[in-house]
């Protein structure tokens, strides 16, 4: 062997060595787990808000002696389109030697990123994506706490039914509705199965579904003059990020009245954005949600309130407000996740797997009044993720219904002219 | 919809035909100039008709020192350099001003925003309708400037042939510099016009920026009438491929429309035979 080579051998065993001997030393006192976000590009607003309730919810859990004995800690990659989800995913597993990723907070996302970590066999933990495609590609170790957007749906239109309906004094067979949508797997995946869940219920629903790409829609107001055509008394829409306000914005324009406007999820009406964009004439929206403000914490069980109350007391302090969509959808699933590693007491798949499998906690035990019972498909069971009807009343978004779990009352319904919405 | 994509490629049109240089960073000098109007708006309480006044001169400015520290080293170089250079600018800029203001969707809201103009049963916005007024006097002087004073004939010149206008005499360099200023002063005032109407965050210049290569590809390469024209066109278009087949829809046919002008009139329809690969 020549001295070069000799050389070159040693070096290559030293760096080796050192490598490993920094990995072991690092981890030794925590345990990182992989965290995907959208930090720039179109959902970038949304994704550091995911991060935020990620990382409060963290520091809750290192409060309370961490995870497995060790303190929990992320490695955070930035995310902004799927083709970065798949390759950032496949980085901090191979690179920073995680067994969990978690993330992405959208359907646009956490399809690549659960395929790349499900290649290398590693646990992906999603908490707010709802493309209802995720948990039905048979892959062992993905799991989602959140909803899926067929629970969206039915949840959406069970609110019409039996909650607007009656206001509007009309029975469900002469209630008109109206779908338009974004056109990712989230807008489509919620919009099949409000439309599906319609047509079941007997709503009239009018004309076909409206679907545009939220990232190049600049005018709305072909739609709304076909909507307008048609009449509905109901326009359920699911919008992304800047479409939602642009939307409202025309309608207002073109006089377009309807009786209400229905969309599920925190991104688009469901988000903080809308209200800054469009202020006191957002009032009247409905947006499908978790608790916001007026939720009833004692309606919880006696472990739900706890928890709860500390998370939403993290959050104030952290940011001044109220919990927001994405740092609940974050908080809940990583207390979550926290939970099943308790069980487990293992990043191993199976070991794992069998303590996802064994919990069973019912609805109001969990932040955001959350159960847990996850399905084969490694889905949480949609009856268990509870969520609330949400409305936008002078610029906040307040839970509205079901009335029993809050203290405000839905107000604008119908709604009236534009100009009469105080 | 045809007067905010006009304003915008006004800037484009005059950039690519006397330049040459494909500038795939105009939609963020966009997004900056609706961040000046947020931000003058926000803190100042400024009227964005009013910013606009100061936005000419400071993007002429940003057009100027853009053009000295990047674009002038590319200038002569092969499509490829140019296009990655300003793909490059581009992600650079979006990426300043998502460290420097966040991803948030900001909103600047004056009165005219909300004040609906209501025409033989048809609605417009305000601010929308004096963008439209203001682009279509931008395109009348610009038109005036390139044909009635000296140094527009001289930017026609060396858009035309620049080794025969270095031989004339013309200071190439000059007339690039002072092109690409004026490009980024318009789509900057376009930026302060548009900023009422939808949301300001980094990349906001997206939207539209694909849609502004059509629009002058269409009018026909440096042809300010034709960029007017070519953008009441495609906002034609889009609304009645939205209305009557499905806003999905509407990308596709004037797509269609940009294929088809490339294929068979690559001049633009208002362009002069040739002006593709000579000038205007």
């Amino acid at each position: 062997m020549s001295r070069r080579l000799l050389v070159a051998a040693v070096l290559t065993l030293v760096a080796v060595t050192t490598g490993w001997l920094v990995a072991v030393f690092a981890q030794s006192g925590e345990y990182k787990i992989g965290v995907l976000e959208p930090l720039t590009g179109p959902l970038a607003g949304e994704g550091k808000r995911h991060l935020e309730g990620f990382e409060i919810v963290r520091d809750l859990i290192n409060e309370r002696g961490g995870v497995m004995g060790k303190k929990l800690s992320f490695v955070v990659a930035d995310v902004p389109d799927p083709t970065a989800a798949a390759s950032e995913a496949n980085r901090v597993i191979t690179r920073e030697n995680v067994k969990i990723v978690t993330g992405t907070f959208s359907s646009r996302l956490c399809g690549a990123a659960s395929e790349a970590a499900a290649r290398h066999n590693v646990i992906y933990w999603e908490t707010s994506c709802v493309d209802p495609r995720f948990n039905k590609r048979g892959l062992k170790n993905v799991y989602r706490t959140e909803i899926d957007a067929t629970g969206f749906g039915w949840y959406n239109i069970d609110f019409i039914v039996k909650h607007l309906a009656p206001r509007f004094n009309l029975q469900p067979s002469q209630l008109k509705i109206a779908f338009i949508s974004e056109d990712s797997s989230y807008g489509q995946g919620v919009t099949e199965s409000a439309v599906a869940r319609a047509k079941e219920v007997g709503l009239q629903v009018v004309g076909g579904v409206e679907y545009y790409n939220f990232q190049t829609i600049n005018d709305m107001t072909p739609i709304i003059v076909k909507l307008k055509q048609l009449n509905p008394d109901v326009v359920h829409h699911i919008a992304y990020t800047n479409d939602a306000p642009l939307f409202w914005r025309q309608a207002r324009e073109q006089n377009f009245l309807f009786k209400a406007l229905v969309h599920a999820g925190a991104t688009g009406y469901g988000s903080s954005d809308f209200g800054k964009a469009v202020g006191n004439d957002g009032n009247g929206v409905f947006a499908l949600l978790e608790p916001g403000p007026g939720f009833k914490v004692e309606s919880l069980k006696p472990d739900g309130q706890k928890i709860e109350k500390d998370f939403r007391d993290a959050v104030q302090k952290r940011t001044g407000s109220y919990p927001l969509g994405s740092h609940q959808l974050a908080g809940g699933g990583l207390w979550l996740l926290k939970l099943v590693l308790d069980k487990s007491q293992s990043d191993d798949p199976d070991k794992f797997r069998a303590a996802v499998m064994s919990l069973d906690l019912p609805v109001g035990t969990m932040i955001n009044g959350w159960g847990v019972k996850f399905n084969e498909t490694g889905q949480n069971s949609n009856e268990r993720v509870q969520h609330y009807m949400l409305q936008w009343q002078n610029g906040q978004l307040v839970s509205v219904w079901p009335e029993e779990f809050t203290t405000n009352r839905a107000k604008w319904i119908p709604l009236g002219a534009w100009d009469a919405r105080k | 919809m045809g007067g905010i994509y006009a304003l915008i490629a006004v800037g484009l049109t005059l950039i690519f035909g006397i330049m040459r240089v494909v500038n795939f960073a105009h939609g963020e000098f966009l997004m900056l100039g609706m961040y000046l109007a947020f931000w003058a708006f926000t803190l100042l309480s400024l009227d964005p008709w009013f910013v606009l006044f100061v936005s000419i001169p400071l993007f002429f400015g940003i057009g100027l020192v853009t053009y000295a520290l990047v674009m002038k080293g590319v200038i002569l170089a092969s499509h490829n350099v140019q296009i990655f250079t300003t793909v490059g600018l581009s992600t650079a800029l979006q990426n300043l001003a998502l460290v420097l203001w966040s991803g948030d969707f900001h909103t600047v809201r004056p009165w005219h925003a909300l004040t609906p103009v209501r025409l033989a049963g048809t609605a417009f916005n305000l601010s929308q309708v004096v963008a439209f007024v203001i682009a279509v006097t931008l395109t009348i002087l610009l038109f005036l400037f390139m044909r009635r004073t000296h140094t527009g004939r001289v930017m026609r010149a060396t858009a035309q042939d620049r080794d025969a206008a270095i031989l004339m005499g013309i200071d190439t360099d000059r007339v690039y510099r002072l092109t690409f200023a004026l490009g980024i002063a318009a789509v900057g005032a376009a930026g302060v016009l548009v900023s009422p109407l939808y949301a300001v965050y980094p990349t906001a210049g997206l939207q539209f920026v694909l849609l502004s290569y059509v629009v002058v590809v269409l009018g026909g390469l440096g042809d300010m009438v034709g960029a007017l024209i070519g953008s009441l066109i495609v906002a034609a278009v889009e609304v009645a491929g939205s209305y009557f087949f499905g806003t999905a829809w509407k990308e596709i046919f004037y797509f269609l429309l940009f294929i088809g002008v490339l294929v068979f009139r690559p001049a633009g329809l208002f362009g002069q035979r040739g002006a593709e690969t000579l000038g205007m």
